[in-house]
């Protein structure tokens, strides 16, 4: 589904990535764990086209997504969900969930898309009409959950999706994430915490200094003394 | 007292079409982050087009009655400049404002070179017109009805685009584009042609302004400069990028001047910018706008 090769970015003269390497199969879950400045938000940034890449390949679908603007690749059915959740504060928490059916008619109607939405986040319900500025860091970010789920992705992009979070949602969020892997569709989790990565995880890579150090399932990470030595430092 | 009811009416006719100018340099701003300064462009050549149009509609029969939405359609149509000209400031929107200030202006100059290439030097205005819609009579005052149609546009026109902005899916798309550009890319908005139609809108409402002016006073190529500075007290006495500042910063300005003109003449411009320093002084943001955080 997403196949990411080679992939170097360059950001003010500097390599970021230096030949990052990973896929996402359909319906997998795959989280991109390591430590802050190791290059996985600049990853995902790539992938939706906000980071120009300096070489290698990204292929969604078949299709090659280098040099595309992001709201094309948004429209081919990635949703997006960056660090700071970056809610609308000037809309409602109805407006910001409804947006992307707005950008994305195609596919199921909207109606279904955004009660399947808050079918993943049922709190949400509750603050329909309240402002994005009037939100907790939790429901700000099943907020942005919920919006990029509702662009109906065949893959979601979580970028430190525990961030900053009170301990209580945190199982709130990990429960949703594991509803919409649960319906087939493909996730990629950047993340620096060890402890967040859900255990039903397909696979884990371990990016380091922009170059991936380790790749496999969350069993043979704890089983390799190098990659959990990089992780452990990071959590 | 009748006097200072028609100083009234002409000052709010002046709010009223200052406003406009104002409110598309709020919206391109609010969205694009971008000064304007060419908007006072746009004013001047919706004057030149309405005078074009005004005078051969005229000369053809028509009647002054349907002179309003004639003049209207006319200042919308500089909405066609809307487009290149966006295509051009792309060049800056992600420089220093200074860049943006220099490239604006040059706009002003380049457009105005143009205004008199077209049109030539002299005043012009759109004859018979102002009066024929005869005058309202209060006690004392006489108030053309021109004016009261005008501000009834403008209201209209400040009514529609805020339903516009709060209540269509287009609206709120271009909301949540001027909040976070990034953001609303990542959900498959275009931003791209948000900006140009945003652009296009702002030219529109800055075009229908200069046209529903030519009936009550001459259009003269010098009229963008001389726009672009009054936009720009609007603008810091509202708030910048606030559209409820619009509308407060134009009336406070246009009735400012009116009521100068009536106690003290001298001091018509100077009372604007006493207001304007006081905001900056007391109130940098504007009365509408947010602080910088």
């Amino acid at each position: 589904m997403l196949e990411i090769r080679d992939l170097r970015v360059d950001i003010a003269g500097s390599p970021i990535l230096r030949g990052v390497s990973l896929a996402v199969g359909a319906g997998e879950l795959v989280c991109l764990l390591g430590r802050n400045g190791a290059g996985k938000t600049t990853t995902l940034n790539a992938v939706m086209g906000h980071r120009r890449a300096a070489g290698g390949a990204i292929r969604f679908r078949g299709r090659d997504l280098l040099g595309l603007p992001p709201h094309r690749i948004a429209r081919l059915g990635i949703g997006f969900s960056p660090e700071e959740s970056e809610v609308f504060a000037e809309l409602t928490v109805a407006e910001n969930v409804a947006l992307p059916t707005w950008t994305r008619p195609e596919g199921r109607p909207a109606e279904a898309r955004i009660a399947h939405a808050y079918a993943v986040f049922p709190k949400l319900r509750q603050y329909l009409a309240r402002g994005g500025a009037q939100l907790s860091g939790g429901e700000r970010k099943m907020v942005s959950i919920a919006r990029a789920l509702a662009l109906d992705p065949e893959l979601l992009l979580l970028d430190e999706p525990f961030e900053g979070l009170s301990p209580l949602v945190i199982p709130e969020i990990a429960r949703g994430i594991g509803a919409i892997r649960a319906e087939g569709r493909a996730v990629l989790i950047a993340e620096s915490n060890l402890h967040h990565v859900p255990e039903e995880v397909d696979r884990v890579h371990v990016i380091e200094r922009g170059e991936i150090v380790f790749g496999g399932t969350l069993a043979a990470l704890r089983a390799d003394p190098a990659a959990m030595a990089i992780v452990a430092a990071a959590a | 007292m009748a006097a200072l009811i028609e100083v009234l009416a002409a000052g709010l006719f002046h709010a009223a079409v200052l406003f406009l100018v104002a409110a598309g340099l709020q919206l391109v701003f609010g969205v694009q982050r971008i000064l304007n300064l060419a908007c006072g462009s746009f004013y001047a050549l919706g004057a030149y087009l309405g005078v074009t149009a005004g005078g051969l509609a005229l000369g053809a029969g028509l009647s002054p009655l349907l002179a309003l939405p004639l003049l209207v359609l006319a200042g919308a149509a500089v909405a066609a400049l809307g487009p290149p000209v966006e295509r051009l400031l792309r060049l800056v929107y992600d420089r220093d404002e200074s860049f943006q200030l220099l490239l604006t202006f040059a706009l002003v100059l380049m457009f105005q070179d143009l205004i008199r290439m077209g049109w030539g030097s002299q005043p012009q205005q759109v004859e018979g017109v102002y009066l024929a819609y005869g005058q309202v009579q209060l006690g004392a005052a006489r108030i053309p009805v021109w004016n009261l149609l005008v501000l009834a546009a403008a209201i209209a026109i400040a009514g529609g685009l805020g339903l516009f902005l709060q209540r269509t899916d287009f609206g709120r798309i271009l909301r949540a584009t001027a909040e976070n550009r990034r953001m609303a890319a990542s959900l498959g908005v275009d931003t791209g042609r948000v900006y140009a139609a945003v652009f296009t809108l702002g030219t529109a409402l800055g075009g229908i302004g200069g046209a529903l002016v030519v009936p009550a006073a001459a259009a003269v190529p010098e009229k963008a400069v001389e726009l672009v500075v009054e936009a720009f007290a609007v603008v810091v006495i509202g708030g910048l990028g606030s559209m409820p500042g619009a509308l407060a910063g134009a009336a406070i300005v246009g009735l400012l001047r009116a009521g100068a003109l009536l106690v003290w003449p001298e001091l018509e411009l100077l009372a604007v910018y006493a207001v304007v320093v006081a905001v900056l002084l007391l109130r940098p943001a504007g009365l509408f706008g947010r602080p910088a955080a």
